[in-house]
């Protein structure tokens, strides 16, 4: 596959040949960012990335309509096909977070919804050059130019945009752009190569994962859950703002005559999440349920997926408001085994 | 949508009475499928669990109360909690349920082949345990024999108690009934469900345990069991907690690294000792 | 005029009484500008305890959040105290909690922290982007003073502080047990700009406003959960029987839970300003909820946790109350 440029003054004619209702781009909403459609726009704000909302919520919506019905009824209708997407700006720790989020989402029974999405959608993503401070992609498997989960790698080249495309979706999203891109030359490829080991030189946090998986269950009884969780609010944002975190609850909504039954967003941090209803709750505190977030991600998600449920993009650690940070929690347990 | 796990079958409701009366009624219900492409296809194993529940109200997960060996039907006991039980007590013969399933694993009948079974159950805890009578029961010749120990609270609280009635008066399965208070007019056993065990005092010798009942009482029952000198593999028991989805994507029943929903409900103890959020 | 050792002096006393469970203050973070709330049980903990301009953290909350797990048979319910670190507006939240009998004056010990103001966050990250060593922050005057690596730097303390602490009333806790160094003049006279600045516009501006926020809203429930006025067991937002917010995401869903917030707190929200620092997606909930608390105090001359022993709002009434919006 040849790579290709795409100078920034032509992101909007790239746009606009591919078809603007198909993409999904960085926006400010009131106060944030997230993926959301152009709505007019006509060209990109890629400074807005990575969103405070991650990619996630473009293919496991915050909510969801399962099926609909009548009350009284028992026919259900399903909601009607996806959407095709082409999600432009994504940082490569959103993109490998959908890799490790497809490994739950196609484990018998496949969720429908989920992957339908996924067919549907091509990823460009965009190769990070200023980490933020607490970014710990390098540690986990990632870095600021991972290709895993993309079907596009963009690399800012200052006039330009290095296209390179990765995957069958990726050549043909190239192949679409016709002459609005134009070939690289072998200088460009090894410019955005320089960008990409800088871009990896300039993070700073880390930390050592080896051995967490397998051993993390022996601190069970540690004295590092009280500690850490002492302070936590429970409120909720780390697990929304995670692009890995995947739990969600399901409800029954009903107006009038019409009634859905959807999924939403949940989170274990709650101290509803696993509340019985006969009041009984096996994780009654917030130290229960902090051991069960920090577990879940680095051991019994890798028992039966075989990958840490985290990316490192540090979204947690930048929003808690007390300042949980899961480097911290993790550099206990590291020194504690 | 082709395939769509999150969407259940209607059903509708053949036979519904009450097992036991009060605020935690337990109602039971017996229902088929509507949809005779489902029926024909459905097919569980006893100790597989059903979402059950009703639209425009929610759903819940029940044990499939009943073996597969006793008829082209689905039977749910359910008590009377919440939002959604509260739901599924207000419908009558004739009304339309909705069931997804059947889901989780399944008791190790074949494995179970030739030993004797003995089930040690308590209140609604017999619920998924009669799958397992019901089946070893059809297939008597097949395995070496089968006890079993029921208890609840009170003569009201027990449940299946006419099954239990007709039992007893069988010579090749041993029944032992019980109730934790002293009653006018009791005919049987009198004590907590880990006592009467050791009063019946079973051989381990070539014997599998199940247990299934309220947390206090299968604490007590797993010790009394370690103290008969049961071996960690021989004893059974099914786990529950809040579910949402049934197959393991909602994240929120696990026990540790397992999904109830999936890799159980069925669980030996010898897997469950080194999980200590299993009984918490 | 933090006096630190005093600070220090005055926790380890405390936590070495027989009667004390814990104590709650805040101490440096992991990184850059952020700090942490401290609990601590020994006395040698006390030693990382601070108080700076970047303590934003309101630690009354924990007074409600502290889960009641049921006694173990045989065993007494534990009943020591509490004590806690606050600043002015922190103050206010134990004095509203106790008002409302959330909790009980002997289960909280309050230690008052005379208060020059704390920083918003965004601001200092903006003026000094990328620190990743721990920094110290002091007051000096009309400056805040900022310990970085590469040498003290000074800023204007309108720069860098919070917007609810440039119009602060309440910089000296309302009510303690001790105060650790001596008072602060209260400056500014709320004028309530911001909710005025709103109120002025027509109704449509006012809804696609507060619509454009309402939408990005992610029901994290963040907001409801750091608010140390909002303790209810079972909160009417989580109720499934009625359901009477739904918990789906859309504008018509969102706007019920904030605005059944926001009134659930009239009369009650002490204008701590957590809300708005924890939410992710940076809805201005403090407009929201200084709207309610300024008619509450334009229509009864009411301000929640000012008065130990006064009433809550909507448990007491005066013949003279207001009813024009009745009869």
């Amino acid at each position: 596959m040849d790579n290709m440029k795409l100078a920034k003054e032509k992101v909007g004619d790239f746009l606009a040949k591919l078809g603007k209702e198909r993409f999904r781009v960085p926006q400010e909403t009131g106060g944030s960012s997230r993926f959301a459609p152009l709505n007019g726009e006509s060209s990109v704000d890629f400074t807005l990335s990575n969103t405070t909302v991650p990619l996630k919520s473009l293919f496991y919506p915050q909510t969801e309509t399962l099926y609909r019905y009548e009350v009284g009824e028992t026919a259900m209708k399903a909601p009607g096909e996806a959407d095709e997407m082409i999600i432009m700006g994504v940082r490569p720790c959103d993109a490998k977070a959908l890799t490790i989020v497809d490994r739950l989402f196609s484990w018998d029974p496949k969720d429908p919804y989920y992957l339908e999405r996924r067919e549907k959608a091509t990823i460009i993503g965009l190769a990070c050059q200023e980490p933020r401070l607490n970014c710990f992609c390098t540690s986990l498997g990632g870095g600021p130019a991972s290709t895993e989960g993309l079907d596009i790698l963009m690399t800012d080249l200052g006039e330009s945009f290095l296209f390179q495309p990765l995957t069958e979706k990726g050549e043909k999203i190239c192949q679409e752009a016709g002459d609005v891109l134009v070939k690289s030359e072998d200088s460009d490829v090894q410019a955005a190569e320089k960008v990409h080991k800088d871009a990896a030189s300039k993070i700073v946090r880390k930390i050592d994962s080896e051995g967490i998986p397998e051993k993390l269950p022996q601190l069970w009884d540690s004295q590092i859950w009280k500690k850490t969780s002492e302070p936590c609010l429970g409120c909720g944002a780390c697990t929304f703002l995670c692009p890995t975190c995947h739990c969600f609850d399901i409800q029954d909504e009903i107006e009038g005559l019409e009634g859905r039954r959807y999924r939403v967003w949940d989170s274990c941090m709650f101290k509803e999440y696993t509340l019985h209803t006969s009041g009984h709750n096996p994780r009654p505190t917030r130290r229960e349920r902090t051991r069960n977030r920090i577990n879940h991600k680095y051991s019994y998600f890798v028992d039966k997926f075989g990958v840490i449920a985290c990316v490192g993009c540090g979204r947690c650690i930048n929003l808690c408001p007390v300042n949980v940070d899961i480097l911290n929690i993790l550099s206990q347990v590291k020194e504690a085994l | 949508m082709k395939e769509n796990p999150y969407q259940p079958y209607v059903a509708t409701i053949e036979d519904t009475w009450y097992e036991t009366v009060g605020d935690r009624a337990v109602k039971t219900f017996k229902v088929t499928l509507d949809d005779p492409e489902a029926r024909k296809n459905w097919s569980h194993r006893p100790g597989q669990c059903a979402m059950v529940g009703r639209l425009g109200i929610g759903e819940s997960m029940f044990c499939i109360s009943c073996s597969p060996t006793e008829g082209d039907f689905l039977r749910f006991s359910v008590m009377r909690a919440g939002k959604n039980t509260q739901g599924l007590h207000e419908q009558e013969v004739g009304d339309k349920i909705t069931v997804r399933g059947p889901y989780g694993n399944s008791f190790p009948l074949e494995d179970w082949k030739g030993k004797h079974i003995l089930t040690i159950g308590g209140g609604i805890g017999q619920a998924p345990l009669r799958p397992i009578v019901e089946y070893v029961k059809a297939n008597l010749d097949q395995y070496a024999g089968l006890t079993m120990i029921y208890g609840a609270r009170t003569s009201g609280d027990l449940c299946f108690r006419n099954e239990f009635e007709e039992m007893m008066k069988r010579d090749d399965i041993s029944c032992h009934l019980t109730i934790d208070i002293e009653e006018e007019g009791w005919p049987y056993k009198v004590g907590f469900v880990p006592s009467v065990l050791m009063e019946v005092n079973p051989s381990p010798e070539n014997t599998i345990a199940i247990t299934c009942g309220p947390p206090i009482m299968i604490r007590f029952v797993l010790e009394n069991l370690k103290k008969l000198n049961f071996a960690d593999e021989q004893i059974y028991t099914t786990l529950e907690n809040r579910m949402k989805c049934g197959f393991g994507k909602c994240g929120r029943c696990n026990a540790g690294n397992l999904y109830v929903c999936k890799d159980g409900p069925v669980f030996s103890y010898s897997t469950l000792k080194n999980v200590p959020e299993a009984f918490a | 005029m933090a006096d630190l050792e005093k600070l220090r002096a005055v926790a380890k006393e405390t936590v070495s009484r027989d009667d004390v469970k814990y104590l709650i203050g805040w101490r440096q973070g992991t990184y850059g500008f952020r700090v942490s709330p401290h609990f601590i049980t020994e006395p040698e903990e006390a030693d990382k305890l601070i108080f700076s301009p970047l303590c934003s953290n309101n630690l009354a909350t924990y007074l409600t959040l502290v889960e009641k797990l049921p006694v173990p048979r045989g065993q007494e319910p534990d009943t020591r105290k509490i004590a806690l670190m606050v600043k002015g507006c922190d103050s206010r939240a134990v004095v509203q909690q106790l008002v409302e009998q959330g909790i009980k004056r002997e289960s909280v010990i309050i230690i008052g922290c005379p208060c020059q103001g704390v920083v918003d966050l965004a601001k200092v990250e903006e003026k000094f982007p990328a620190v990743l060593e721990q920094v110290e922050a002091r007051w000096d005057d009309g400056k805040i003073v900022f310990k970085l690596s590469e040498g003290e730097k000074a800023v204007p303390r309108e720069e860098v502080l919070a917007d609810k602490c440039l119009r602060c009333r309440y910089p000296n806790p309302v009510t303690a047990d001790t105060l650790l160094w001596e008072k602060v003049e209260a400056e500014s006279n709320d004028e309530y700009a911001d909710v005025g600045e709103l109120e002025g516009k027509a109704p449509e501006e006012r809804w696609s406003f507060w619509e454009a926020y309402f939408s990005s809203c992610i029901r994290c429930y963040s907001c409801r959960n750091v608010c140390p006025m909002c303790y209810c067991e079972d909160c009417i937002l989580d109720r499934l029987n009625p359901t009477w917010v739904n918990r789906s995401n859309n504008i018509s869903e969102n706007t019920a839970f904030h605005l059944a917030r926001a009134f659930h707190l009239a009369g009650r929200c002490i204008e701590c300003g957590e809300c708005e620092r924890v939410c992710p997606v940076n809805i201005p909930l403090m407009k929201l909820n200084r709207k309610l608390t300024k008619e509450v105090r334009e229509k009864f001359e009411y301000e929640p946790g000012t008065d130990p022993d006064s009433k809550p709002l909507q448990a007491s009434y005066r013949p003279n109350d207001q009813e024009n919006f009745i009869l």
